[in-house]
């Protein structure tokens, strides 16, 4: 704890501004080969670690984390030109604009690790930390896995600082919050939690501060990660917070009211507190015209209810129910069947099956033999699977839509759970028939009004019912209607603006 | 015990769910069959019987409100234990609370006789009552807001069951109504009599009530609820009276299921298998309503927690279910259930109202004394 509280306070330093400590606490030893000595040590006389002596002056850094070239033009071409080395006219030559002072060693180590050059003036107890780190980030590109035809069409990456910047673009008010925190004993990493203040409810915000600061983790490697440890039930099959990598999206989120996370190597940002219905949605839908956007939310709805029990019903009525089976399609039906040896469950699972298969195996391979995975998947084993006798030609319809339909939800996670909570439902079809799909689908109504997302309803706004809000929901009104934020963030401004005024 | 009950913030609901919560617990088991017995004593004016049930019913929960209005929040174990004393209080507590159980047990066991005898005739009683179990338990051990919200999504969940008795009106001949306003009050009374068993569940809101938010627009809501209720029940019967001839109703169990047999639509046929499959949704919050009110009772009385007293009374029920077996044992039990019930239900909420009352205005005690 103390340790994380010093790193956090090193952080939030400001360059030029004189830190809390004064100089009777520093730690760091007044000459200068002996603090060499210190460094060396506690790096593990580490490979990359590089210093140079210039007059009384000794510049530390790892050479590996640092821009070299910016080394070179602006710190060390510079204090060439001076002759007496003293804290002030090292400061002023210097000709870069982040510099800080660190009176403490563990401070000062973790920042040269971080990308500082450290620069230590012999008979001195404090450690100037010049950042200037290297450039070594991916430019930025398109949203691979939420892609969309209207709207923008740029993505997170994994520098932390250009994500932030991602977003001021779009969001630029001095109300926007940007908070640091550092998780992770080892990996240290920065997480930032975005917020706009007005808008977001305070009693949200130290919630969810309480949370960030309760985690103890020793390495924290992608927000997905830090996402499952601040969910409210962790235990739950169901995603509660979102992870996207359109900032549009994020900056959506942060104008009703919601928080956001971003963590330093992620390309990935969590938006908080978000309902289940949310997760249906995509920024897209704002950009079409409203019988657009409300056709295309219906659409995934019905395709999420289709994914989830269209090949349960196939097994529960093949298996018990046949009755229900008009007869002009029992024709078909048996027919198609009458070849297969296996019972309709297994028969489903084993189709299920091989498309679980060539979906993981489809997301593993590199672009260019992913489509000949289709070709084999849909075409061979498709094909080859009936003219077998393995399956019917009605099941791979089945099948193939209902996986088909899965994949129309905008939220990776969610598509995902889609597929996953399939497999329990066609067992309960199997084994019970219409009563087990009935039973489980109970059980999955139970388990999304127990279910919290930042200790808001998840289920919001169909329960507790907050009707202003369905207009928002699995339809989308025409903006005129739609002026009230959701109420789920229980945002501190109710009215995105005045609905007068807008056609 | 604590007479009065002051809730946290965050365990109250919107007065207007109250609407869901009277219409779901009365709708349920009652509903797939209760034409039959209503058409033997009032014939063809059945649907009048129905119509003075509704009145009946909504005359009971002014009843029951004014009552609890008299605390401002609390429920019947208070209420029962402010005006009867320590004693006695305990001994009708008690009996409420083996009512609910009661209630809870003949539910489940039409809706598993519903079950076998429609879909399933070789699954087990205990596997039908226990998967049921599971999701009472499941349900009553999400809290209070989430049992309310199962009401909810049943009541919107299966309105589209509603639409499906339109299909046989295509056959219905009008005639069969007339003539009209033949038969005698007395018979009349006797069918209205023998809804209780169908209209029964608004009794929950003796033990809701402290769990709602604003008062004032409980008793609004309510009769809403009701209304709604007889409006459905009252339809069902019209459309029961005019598709079967009188014959052959007074020889349909399940009026209703058979209703939609006869739905066919392009995909599916004998949509009674999906009916009655769906039908779980609507039993699920009468079931969970009926436990839990007894569960609160054990809490309330006993100061045995929820969670504990939902296990011991699934064990129960397990068990019990095994005895009952045969339809005639089932009709049996209903019967004996529905006069019960009756008391309780009908009579009793005057009862405590003017016991309450008196004490209340006319001998002006405080409350607990």
């Amino acid at each position: 704890m103390f340790r994380k509280r010093e790193i956090k306070k090193l952080l939030q330093e400001k360059p030029f501004v004189e830190s809390q400590e004064t100089n009777t606490s520093s730690d760091i030893p007044l000459d200068s080969v002996e603090f060499l000595k210190i460094i060396q040590q506690k790096l593990h006389y580490s490979a990359d670690f590089k210093t140079i002596k210039i007059s009384n002056l000794t510049i530390i850094y790892i050479d590996t984390q640092v821009n070299i070239k910016e080394l070179n033009q602006n710190i060390i071409g510079h204090l060439k030109n001076v002759q007496v080395y003293t804290e002030k006219n090292v400061i002023t030559e210097i000709a870069v604009s982040e510099i800080q002072k660190s009176y403490s060693m563990k401070n000062g180590m973790l920042s040269i690790l971080k990308g500082s050059v450290g620069i230590h003036i012999d008979q001195t107890s404090t450690l100037l930390l010049i950042n200037i780190p290297t450039d070594n980030n991916r430019s930025l590109s398109k949203p691979e896995n939420e892609s969309q035809v209207v709207g923008p069409q740029i993505g997170f990456n994994e520098s932390l600082a250009t994500n932030i910047s991602l977003i001021r673009r779009y969001i630029t008010t001095t109300d926007l919050h940007n908070e640091r925190f550092v998780i992770g004993s080892r990996t240290n990493t920065e997480v930032s939690l975005l917020y706009i203040d007005g808008l977001a409810s305070q009693a949200m915000v130290t919630r969810f501060k309480e949370k960030i600061k309760s985690i103890d983790v020793d390495g924290l490697l992608d927000s997905a990660v830090l996402n499952q440890l601040i969910s409210d039930n962790a235990l739950s099959i169901f995603p509660q917070m979102l992870l996207t990598e359109r900032p549009d999206r994020i900056c959506d989120g942060l104008l009703n009211g919601k928080l956001a996370i971003l963590v330093e190597g992620s390309t990935m940002a969590i938006l908080c507190p978000l309902s289940f219905i949310e997760f249906f949605e995509s920024r897209e839908d704002y950009n079409v015209r409203w019988p657009i956007a409300s056709f295309i939310r219906l659409l995934r709805i019905i395709a999420m209810l289709l994914s989830v029990f269209f090949t349960a019903l196939y097994v529960a009525a093949l298996s018990f129910h046949y009755e229900v089976i008009p007869q002009a399609l029992l024709v078909p039906l048996g027919e198609s069947r009458s070849r297969v040896p296996f019972p309709p469950l297994f028969e489903a699972l084993l189709l299920e099956f091989i498309i679980e298969l060539l979906r993981e195996a489809g997301a593993r391979l590199p672009t260019k033999v992913g489509q000949t995975m289709g070709i084999v998947g849909g075409i061979v084993i498709g094909t080859a699977a009936v003219q077998a006798g393995f399956t019917s030609n009605i099941l791979i319809i089945i099948v193939a839509l209902s996986a088909l339909a899965s994949f129309t939800t905008p939220s990776y996670t969610m598509g995902s759970l889609i597929r996953i909570i399939r497999f329990p439902l066609l067992f309960l079809a199997g084994f019970w028939g219409f009563y087990g799909i009935m039973f489980g689908f109970c059980i999955i109504l139970i388990h999304l009004l127990r279910l919290t997302t930042l200790e808001s309803p998840y289920l919001a706004p169909f329960y507790p019912p907050r009707f202003a809000d369905w207009l928002d929901s699995i339809v989308r009104l025409p903006i005129k209607f739609t002026f009230r934020r959701p109420q789920l963030a229980r945002p501190q401004n109710r009215n995105k603006y005045n609905p007068d005024k807008v056609k | 015990m604590e007479v009065i009950l002051k809730m946290k913030p965050n365990q109250l609901v919107n007065a207007f769910l109250v609407f869901f919560i009277i219409h779901t617990t009365q709708v349920g088991v009652g509903l797939q069959g209760f034409q039959r017995i209503i058409y033997r004593d009032a014939q063809q004016d059945a649907w009048i019987s129905v119509l003075i049930s509704g009145v009946a019913t909504s005359l009971l929960v002014f009843i029951i409100i004014k009552t609890l209005e008299l605390y401002g929040s609390t429920d019947l174990y208070g209420i029962q234990h402010d005006v009867f004393g320590i004693l006695i209080g305990k001994v009708l507590n008690c009996f409420y609370i083996f009512y609910s159980l009661l209630s809870f047990f003949v539910v489940l066991r039409n809706y598993i006789e519903v079950i076998q005898a429609w879909i399933f005739p070789e699954l087990p009683l205990w596997f039908l009552s226990m998967s049921m179990l599971i999701l009472v338990t499941y349900g009553i051990n999400s809290g209070v807001r989430s049992i309310i919200g199962i009401s909810f999504f049943s009541v919107i969940l299966s309105l589209w069951l509603l639409l499906f008795i339109s299909y046989p009106i295509k056959f219905a001949r009008i005639d069969h109504l007339l003539p009209m306003f033949e038969a005698d009050l007395i018979s009349l009374l006797k069918g209205a009599y023998n809804m209780t068993f169908t209209v029964l569940g608004f009794e929950i809101l003796y033990i809701i009530y402290p769990y709602l938010k604003e008062k004032k627009k409980v008793m609004k809501f309510a009769q809403l609820g009701i209304l709604f209720t007889t409006f459905i029940y009252t339809a069902l019967m019209i459309v029961a009276i005019t598709y079967f001839n009188g014959v052959q109703l007074e020889k349909t169990v399940w009026a209703t299921l058979s209703l939609f047999k006869i739905v066919r639509l392009p995909f599916i046929e004998r949509f009674e298998y999906v009916a009655i499959t769906f039908w779980m949704l609507i039993i699920l919050p009468n079931l969970i309503f009926y436990m839990w009110s007894a569960c609160r009772g054990m809490e309330r009385v006993f100061k045995v927690s929820i969670k504990r007293s939902v296990w011991l009374f699934s064990l129960i029920v397990i068990i019990s279910v095994q005895l009952i077996i045969t339809r005639t044992q089932v009709n049996h039990l209903n019967d004996l259930f529905a006069k019960c019930a009756f008391f309780v239900v009908a009579c009793y909420p005057f009862i405590l109202f003017s016991f309450a009352w008196l004490k209340k205005k006319v001998f002006n005690k405080g409350i607990g004394t």
